[in-house]
């Protein structure tokens, strides 16, 4: 058929209309990003407002509290992703736990079956399977909507969860799982602690120290990799040794800050680290990436005007409303003046502060990102006012606070930060930005992010789970890591596997996103949905035996009603409540944060009538932050 | 004679006292297109679904290189060869262009029991398949809802290729897309043939079906008005037939003369 004529279409269209995405933008677009970052930012604003948070005892009671409804929510999440709901999840962790009670418990007149744990643990499990087996059974047979059925079966599962508890053992709370046969086995594995203070490790701070800096080291190299152009001629060896020379300068001034033990010595330590690592990242740089040629003109907009003006206001609001307002806590009695309704008037002026602050960086980033688009140079420019206004902050913070926390902790964190912008802005006056893809240098960068991360959560766990003798003798709070935050963790990475890698995730996203499309390329949607529900159910039952082994005896209304924390926690996590969109991490760090807001409010000390406004609020704030990434995701997405 | 590829004898299909196909024979052979044009409510779903394993025909038989088959099933049909792209179910839009290129059948590698996506080699010929049909996907990591109409069908026809389908069956591929995407569609059905696959092409645009069909199948009401190849038959007489023939011209005669009275 030579004679057709077509209408051309160019080839490789679509190339051009897609543009180039910066480093953090291909970093940080992910569904759950929203929720890490709410998460950081909770964590922060308690961790200023009050004592408990940024322990070890703390951590270790905020990550105890969260991992069953964790576990409960990315199981949920997984199920949201395939377009259905389950209703009857709350309620079936506690059915499964009364199950195994009443399963093991001696027998007796009307009930107790009195079966070692070795039996009632795998028989609660089928039980529980079956359960699911049933509800995607029934929602996929009858194509009602799974939110009636599950509905149905949450009600089904309270009256026997009562039912059998009056009947069985007269009493709506059934036990005690400590007398049941094979209990020693099992509760190694549900329940097991590791109490920290029994554990002591000299040199603890040490590999804290090395790992983490390690990796912060890795993710800035990681970072500038993804962002500046390979130099065209290849490497130029002549950067090398200054390379080596900034690093060998920082890490004496590490060894400086911690050996003096005085104001003078930490400065110079300080200093030396700075100098150090501006002049390693400029040896790098020189090393590897492209010399900049000409150089932009400056060229303010009033956009840019506008956010940079607004920025800088914010951060001297913060700064004026924090010194103005003297907290005088505690005062001499050791009682904390309530400010308003439900804040103390250390808690109002943090929160303050942090709000205001918060803001006026927002601003300035949205600002340098704005004058990123009109030239590089205006970029740089805003960076540096970014970098003074955090270096103030610091010093505000530092010369202003009472507490060590701030003095010592928020100190060094926000001078690292003003650091790092300071060498951001350093490397984008001499050296260019990458303005296409570069695959190379993005496996290398995501490489080393991974590797980076790794790191840390090493470090971080050497800190969390040993103390020092010295500690010991200051007599620091105890703290204790179970199984269930083991269970959790290991949960969430392998679901974040199944979900990413295997055909089953894969099908999990196709039948909730369009169910007839993947049916008909050869995806057994039925089921691949009945699977999902048998994976909460089973998630389900993993709670129960987490519930019966740390409280040993199990209410008959444990876990009801819990189903809409779950779905809260996938939600805030950047699930799509209609399907098809999310990941199993977002469902882990919702929970995280529905987790932090209780507890936070608690050891603030605010009244904890008002959470749930609290909650409310997050979960409004981060379903508007999902939509807007989900928007920008949908252009690119991993 | 030799036999064709996949061939239709007198299928009927009827829906309780519904007749909604009647006695319709065509064939098609590799590297050939056939074109099904009729207007809404002809019987071209219906004609589908059979061919597709969803329906089974009441009356009649289907023959694949002269052996009778019967499709049971939408996966039956699959095995057979008969892959079936469909203008609105084809993709998961908010999935990769590679995952929805290997959905339903990744390849996968494994460590015993332990079985994952291989994803180099699935973005690898993803891409490489692509390329062959003319579009060059940059990332095939972008969702498929970010692609266009007509590269959206272009990658469900692809896959089909890819998938060892013998015939392809596409269910109004153009209706839904501008003068441009329907070119680009138009293309990779030529460039289908040219690789050898059987195409059924439903539409009903005769424009669009004219320059690529070798044979075409009209359908009216259900019936079959005949089925031709390209050289019996010319797009004018393509348009009267599929639109009911003297139906229309009575109906031309209807419009034209309610002008005049109004007039």
């Amino acid at each position: 058929m030579s004679d057709i004529t077509m209408p051309t279409a160019t080839p490789g269209v679509g190339d051009e209309r897609v543009a180039y995405r910066g480093v953090f933008q291909r970093l940080f677009i992910r569904p759950e990003i929203g929720a890490m970052i709410g998460g950081i930012g909770i964590w922060v604003f308690f961790w200023a407002v009050s004592l408990a948070f940024g322990t070890t005892a703390g951590a270790s009671l905020l990550i105890d509290n969260a991992s069953t409804v964790g576990i409960m929510a990315v199981a949920v999440s997984m199920l949201m992703i395939g377009g259905e709901f389950d209703l009857s999840a709350g309620a079936n962790t506690g059915a499964m736990g009364i199950l195994t009670v009443l399963l093991s418990k001696e027998a007796a007149e009307f009930g107790g079956a009195g079966l070692t744990l070795h039996i009632a643990i795998p028989i609660s499990l089928m039980v529980a399977l079956g359960i699911g087996f049933l509800n995607g059974w029934l929602v996929e047979k009858t194509k009602l909507p799974s939110f009636t059925i599950t509905l149905a079966t949450y009600y089904v599962l309270i009256g026997a969860k009562l039912g059998f508890s009056k009947r069985i053992v007269d009493q709506i709370q059934v036990g005690d799982i400590r007398d049941a046969k094979g209990h020693g086995f099992w509760v190694d594995i549900f329940a097991k602690e590791w109490i920290r203070n029994e554990h002591t490790f000299g040199s603890r701070d040490k590999v804290y120290l090395a790992a983490m800096l390690l990796a912060i080291a890795m993710i800035v190299v990681a970072i500038v990799e993804m962002h500046f152009n390979r130099c065209q001629t290849g490497p130029k060896a002549a950067g090398i040794p200054v390379f080596v020379a900034g690093v060998i300068g920082a890490v004496i001034g590490i060894v400086v800050l911690h050996t003096t033990d005085n104001m003078s010595g930490n400065w110079i330590g300080g200093a030396i680290i700075a100098i150090g690592t501006l002049v390693g990242l400029y040896g790098f740089g020189v090393w590897r990436f492209q010399p900049i040629g000409e150089r932009d003109t400056v060229r303010f907009t009033p956009e840019i005007v506008r956010y940079v003006g607004l920025g800088v206001l914010g951060v001297l609001v913060a700064i004026l409303v924090a010194w103005r307002m003297n907290a005088n806590y505690p005062d001499a009695d050791g009682v904390e003046e309530e400010f308003f309704f439900p804040f103390t008037k250390q808690g109002f002026r943090a929160a303050s502060f942090l709000l205001a602050g918060g803001f006026g960086f927002t601003m300035l980033l949205v600002g340098g990102a704005k004058a990123r688009r009109v030239s590089a140079t205006t970029r740089s420019i805003i960076s540096l006012i970014t970098g003074a206004a955090i270096v103030a902050v610091a010093f505000f913070v530092r010369g202003e606070s009472s507490s060590v926390k701030f003095r010592s902790e928020g100190f060094s964190v926000l001078l690292g930060l003003g650091l790092f912008v300071a060498a951001w802005t350093l490397l984008g006056v001499f050296f260019q930005e990458r303005s296409a893809v570069d695959a190379q240098a993005d496996r290398l960068g995501r490489r080393l992010v991974i590797g980076g991360m790794a790191l840390g959560t090493i470090g971080l766990l050497t800190k969390l789970l040993f103390v020092k003798a010295s500690e010991l003798e200051a007599g620091i709070d105890p703290a204790k890591f179970s199984m269930r935050t083991v269970w959790f963790i290991a949960f969430t990475a392998v679901m974040v596997w199944v979900l990413g890698n295997t055909r089953f995730g894969s099908w999990t996203f196709a039948v909730g996103g369009n169910k007839e499309a993947s049916r008909q390329v050869g995806v057994p949607a039925a089921r691949t949905k009945t699977q999902l529900f048998m994976l909460v159910s089973g998630a389900a039952w993993l709670v129960g035996m987490l519930l019966a082994f740390r409280l040993n005896t199990i209410q008959s209304n444990t876990g009801n009603g819990e189903e809409f924390d779950y779905i809260i926690a996938a939600v805030v996590g950047g699930t799509l409540l209609t399907g098809g969109y999310g990941t199993a991490l977002g469902g882990a760090l919702g929970a995280a944060i529905v987790g932090m807001a209780t507890l936070g409010f608690t050891s603030a000390r605010w009244n904890s009538d008002w959470r749930f406004l609290f909650l409310g609020v997050i979960l409004l704030l981060a379903m508007l932050a999902n939509r807007s990434i989900r928007t920008k995701a949908e252009g690119l997405r991993r | 004679m030799t036999a064709h590829l996949l061939e239709l004898d007198n299928i009927s299909k009827y829906y309780g006292n519904i007749i909604a196909l009647r006695d319709v024979s065509t064939y098609v052979n590799a590297g050939e297109v056939t074109c099904v044009l009729g207007d809404n409510g002809a019987g071209k779903s219906t004609f589908i679904k059979i061919l597709a394993g969803v329906h089974q025909q009441t009356e009649g038989s289907i023959r694949m290189n002269g052996e009778e088959v019967r499709f049971d099933s939408p996966r039956g049909a699959l095995a057979k060869g008969i892959a079936t792209v469909y203008q609105d179910l084809a993709m998961v839009p908010l999935m990769s262009v590679w995952r929805n290129f290997f959905l339903g059948s990744e390849p996968t590698k494994n460590i015993g029991p332990f079985k994952w996506i291989d994803k180099s080699e699935a973005k690898r010929v993803a891409k490489s398949e692509m390329k062959k049909m003319g579009i060059d996907i940059r990332d095939t990591e972008q969702p498929v809802g970010t692609l266009s109409g007509g590269e959206r069908q272009s990658v469900a026809i692809a896959r089909a290729g890819y998938f060892g389908a013998k015939v392809l069956i596409l269910d109004e591929p153009t209706s839904a897309l501008g003068v441009k995407q329907s070119g680009v569609v138009l293309k990779r059905i030529v460039e289908a043939r040219k690789q050898g696959l059987a195409v059924i092409f439903i539409t009903h645009n005769p424009r669009h079906a004219y320059p690529v069909g070798n044979r075409f199948l009209i359908l009216n009401r259900g019936q079959s008005m005949g089925s031709f190849a390209k050289e019996e038959i010319s797009i004018d007489e393509l348009t009267r037939l599929m639109a009911g023939g003297a139906e229309l011209e009575a109906l031309e005669h209807e419009l034209q003369s309610a002008d005049t009275d109004r007039r």
